[in-house]
């Protein structure tokens, strides 16, 4: 801290710039740090999501199409000081979908995880934003920097809310998933328990662990397999997993593959801490097909980045298995099976792609999917966000029916093993968790609930 | 080029060394939008050299004030800034001037400032420098105004690929990157600095060129200036303090770069497009980088040239542009260098509400009009196309005691025009500086009105007068009296 006239000017600046949004300084924290004892701390009530009914990314006038981007970062210790640079440095991350025209109209929310086991605070979830109010909602995410040494971390409850509390448009009128990364380093516990153990009926002590009842409010009848309620949640989002260098577990093996297994290539390490927000725009920019991995590296070396080799590495990975980028940047193939992104999808390489499942072609502005075969126009689904096309068949939905976007995935039933998704779910067969059953609540495409 | 009334773009350059009011004639440019044939609103006001060391002083018609640093002179009458990639931006003290305009009352200052990627950007670290450096001068101190604007040009020069630019403030990574060679820079350059013996005395001897870039004739803007800057003496600013901490300058250079719109390439077409632009220059002419009295220059392009680049990269037409230089009936200067035509004895008649006598620039000097110089000005910017005259009323007040330098005499020659050198050639622009130094000027009555003596002697039209720091005090008189643009649709900057 440099002393002087012009400490006070820099804080001064900073607090002037921010102004507009009413922000004066990532203030929460520090704020609660100062005041409360640790056993009082609490999410900021904008964050918390105890009894929140959902977090909703919306078309509007100004932002006709909306793609929900979550950004959710483990803010335990075992994390150092890798939750405090994110904090700053995601705010970023608008600006560079913007700026490099990956994404027309994102929408972002930002969270917080922790440990349900031993944290005061394990969830912390804002909402999706798509203007500077991002910043104030990272700014109030407490960094409690606690968790268990366990190496487990509650972020399947974090996978819990995403999954049944969110609801987007992009999803729900479009049929185009939004993104979700998760950026930690450590494993999700086995189950997302319905509730508690050990724990007092109010409040709660170091060594009781809390479930969706206590931390969401939900009643659930049992536990959720962590498995499934991530199946659950890449329904509606491609899900990403982060492991950052600078934290305890940085480029453990069982990490890795435990995230692999829930996620498939989805999984990124990361040894520049600094180059988060370009390598989430980047994996937002190569999965909206509005780039290519090479462009998209390229335009990482330009920002002066050292992480081009790590993400290349990761991301590589990602395109090949995922959605390898296709050469003119513009279209990405998608697993198994195809859809055409982005309006007027190029065709690639040189006009048509047969693919396993199906053949596509594509022309111009159109997309047959397997199973699916729902036409697509422009990027926007031709179901006009009312309908939609369902399981295989293409029945038109009666306007309430889930809303598929036949990636490949047709299905009767929630619980169908989806192999297409990598992990190890094989084994698990057609079995239909009773308690999935019993909470899954469908939406219709307005984003209405029913159970 | 174009003569004023047809013109759709206005530069504004001082045809002297500083303070002929070019801020005052923005404001009025700014709020003028019938004054002209072609009726254009002004869609913006661009700076085009120097930084926050600008000083501009505007004065409304309700006696609101505010000496325009970084801001546009415009920003009264709403008229958005643009701070060009030719400019140094200082958030730090942006964010104190924008602190200063919102209690005077102008609605969402930041939102009316804008600034162009490549504009590099002038911290505390490049202050340290500049003060340490001073203080290492002792007695010959050059008089800079601490800010550090010439330590970041010279940074710039040296570490191209280092400099930070106003676009580094949208990545963490590489604001980071650089603000920490920054910090190795500074810290290696003030150690170098006290190892070095520091001169007891300044002897008489030439001072050094302008090391710092910053010459003492440089106006130092008071919105600008740190309190503390101007007020630290110099052997505390060696000797003692820590160098500014690099977190903490990223959080609020982060800020910046969230809050404030940066802009690109194709900025300059797009508001040339949606309307007049008026170019506010920054110093004046005869303080040019290397077309001033070396070494008592600045380091900035003072003429029109920058702008006139700017114009054309964004296709304007060069008959649709008026260059339009300011001057006062008479001269002055701020700090040292030659001033042939001085003459303290004027300064009782010729109140200088704005400009005092500076800590470290010395006092506010005054002298007759010199044609000499206003014709080297002239021919060094390439001519002008209307002339700007000020400081009519302090003029009728100070009454017939006001002559004009027809010409110089210097070693038994009879000077009437200074010859320009090579450009970039300072061993002629120093060859000047000592011609000037010897020279006594030929003053004469000017026996007929301010306007018509220099529109024949210049070969210039006037194209407006000002007898009054407001701008319902100019000929053609305009607008300021009329409600500000405020309400009007605004041209997005960004």
């Amino acid at each position: 801290m440099g002393s002087g006239r012009w400490s006070h000017d820099a804080y001064d600046a900073a607090a002037a710039y921010r102004s507009r949004t009413g922000r004066d300084a990532f203030d929460y924290d520090a704020g609660v740090r100062a005041s409360r004892r640790r056993q009082d701390w609490t999410a900021h009530p904008d964050l918390d999501p105890y009894r929140v009914d959902v977090r909703e990314s919306r078309d509007s006038a100004e932002h006709p199409e909306s793609l929900a981007v979550a950004v959710l970062f483990d803010v335990t210790g075992s994390m150092g000081y890798v939750p405090r640079r994110l904090q700053e440095k995601l705010p970023q991350l608008f600006d560079l979908l913007l700026d490099r025209g990956y994404v027309r109209h994102p929408q972002l929310l930002f969270g917080g995880i922790g440990d349900a086991t031993c944290d005061r605070v394990p969830l912390q979830i804002g909402q999706f934003e798509s203007d500077n109010r991002m910043d104030e909602q990272l700014g109030r995410i407490l960094l409690e920097g606690g968790g268990g040494g366990q190496k487990t971390e509650s972020y399947e409850l974090a996978a819990y809310f995403m999954a049944r509390h969110t609801s987007i448009d992009c999803w729900e009128k479009r049929g185009k998933r939004g993104y979700l990364f998760i950026i930690g380093d450590e494993l999700n516990y086995e189950r997302v328990y319905a509730r508690g153990a050990n724990a007092p009926v109010t409040g709660y002590d170091r060594g009781g662990r809390r479930g969706v009842a206590e931390v969401i409010g939900d009643r659930l009848q049992d536990d959720i397999d962590t498995r499934d309620i991530y199946a659950e949640l890449r329904e509606m989002y491609d899900v990403y997993y982060i492991l950052p260098s600078g934290t305890s577990y940085a480029g453990d093996r069982q990490v890795l593959d435990h995230w692999r297994g829930l996620l498939g290539q989805n999984v990124i390490e990361l040894d520049d801490l600094d180059a988060v927000s370009e390598t989430i725009a980047l994996t937002i920019g190569i999965g909206e097909g509005t780039i290519g991995l090479d462009d998209g590296l390229a335009d990482l070396r330009q920002q002066g980045s050292t992480a081009g080799r790590s993400v290349e590495r990761a991301l590589a990975t990602v395109a090949r298995g995922g959605r390898a980028p296709a050469r003119d940047g513009r279209t990405a193939a998608r697993d198994g099976g195809a859809a055409a992104r982005d309006g007027g999808a190029a065709a690639r390489d040189g006009g048509a792609a047969a693919r396993d499942g199906g053949a596509a072609a594509r022309d111009g502005g159109a997309a047959a999917r397997d199973d699916g075969a729902a036409a697509r126009d422009d990027g926007a689904a031709a179901r006009d966000g009312r309908t939609a096309a369902r399981d295989g068949g293409g029945a038109a939905g009666d306007g309430r029916g889930v809303s598929r976007d036949g990636r490949g995935d047709s299905r009767d039933d929630w619980a169908v093993s989806r192999d297409d998704r990598g992990g190890d779910r094989g084994d698990r067969g057609g079995r239909v968790p009773v308690a999935r059953r019993s909470v899954v609540r469908r939406r219709d495409t307005r984003g209405a609930r029913w159970v | 080029m174009g003569r004023f009334a047809e013109a759709r773009h206005v530069i504004v350059a001082d045809l002297g060394f500083g303070d002929a009011g070019k801020g005052t004639i923005v404001d009025w440019l700014a709020g003028c939008a019938a004054a002209t044939a072609r009726q254009a609103r002004t869609a913006a006001v661009l700076r085009f050299n120097g930084g926050a060391q600008a000083a501009h002083t505007v004065v409304r018609a309700d006696r609101r004030s505010h000496t325009f640093a970084q801001f546009g002179a415009g920003t009264f009458a709403g008229v958005p800034t643009l701070l060009t990639r030719h400019t140094l931006v200082e958030p730090l003290a942006l964010a104190r001037e924008a602190a200063a305009l919102a209690a005077l009352g102008v609605p969402d200052p930041l939102g009316l400032i804008s600034v162009d990627r490549d504009a590099l950007i002038t911290t505390p670290l490049h202050a340290a420098v500049n003060r340490a450096r001073e203080a290492a001068r002792g007695g010959a101190a050059h008089g800079s105004c601490g800010i550090g604007i010439g330590e970041t040009m010279s940074y710039a020069l040296g570490h191209p690929d280092l400099a930070l630019r106003a676009g580094d403030t949208e990545s963490p990574s590489r604001l980071r990157r650089r603000l920490l060679a920054l910090h190795d820079w500074a810290t290696a350059t003030i150690q170098s600095l006290r190892n070095a013996e520091p001169p007891a005395t300044h002897d008489g001897a030439d001072p050094p060129a302008v090391v710092a870039g910053v010459s003492p004739s440089v106006g130092c803007g008071g919105a600008g200036l740190p309190a503390a800057v101007a007020g630290v003496s110099p052997s505390v600013a060696l000797g003692a303090g820590p160098l500014p901490d690099v977190d903490e300058l990223i959080r609020a250079y982060r800020a910046f770069g969230r809050r404030i719109r940066l802009a690109g390439t194709g900025e300059v077409a797009r508001l040339a497009a949606a309307g007049r632009l008026v170019f506010e220059g920054a110093q004046g002419v005869l303080l040019d980088e290397w077309r001033g009295f070396h070494p008592h220059t600045t380091w900035s392009t003072t003429t029109f040239a920058n702008a006139t680049d700017l114009l054309a990269e964004a296709g304007a037409d060069a008959g649709d542009v008026c260059r339009l230089g300011v001057t006062r009936t008479y001269a002055t200067r701020h700090g040292a260098g030659p001033f042939p035509s001085e003459d303290p004895s004027l300064a009782p008649l010729l109140p200088e509400p704005h400009n005092g006598t500076g800590r470290w620039q010395g006092g506010f000097r005054v002298g007759h009009l010199d044609l000499v110089l206003l014709r080297y000005a002239l021919e060094v910017c390439g001519g002008a196309d209307a002339l700007a005259i000020t400081h009519l009323d302090t003029a009728a007040a100070a009454g017939d005691r006001l002559r004009v330098a027809t010409a110089w005499r210097a070693g038994g020659t009879r000077i009437t025009r200074l010859r320009p050198g090579p450009f970039a050639d300072l061993t002629h622009q120093r060859h000047l500086t000592d011609l000037a130094l010897a020279a006594t000027p030929e003053l004469a009555a000017p026996g007929r009105p301010w306007p018509e003596l220099l529109a024949d002697e210049l070969g210039v039209p006037v194209a407006v007068t000002s007898w009054g720091p407001r701008s319902g005090d100019k000929h053609p008189p305009t607008m300021d009296a009329s409600p500000t643009r405020e309400d009007q649709d605004r041209v997005p900057v960004s």
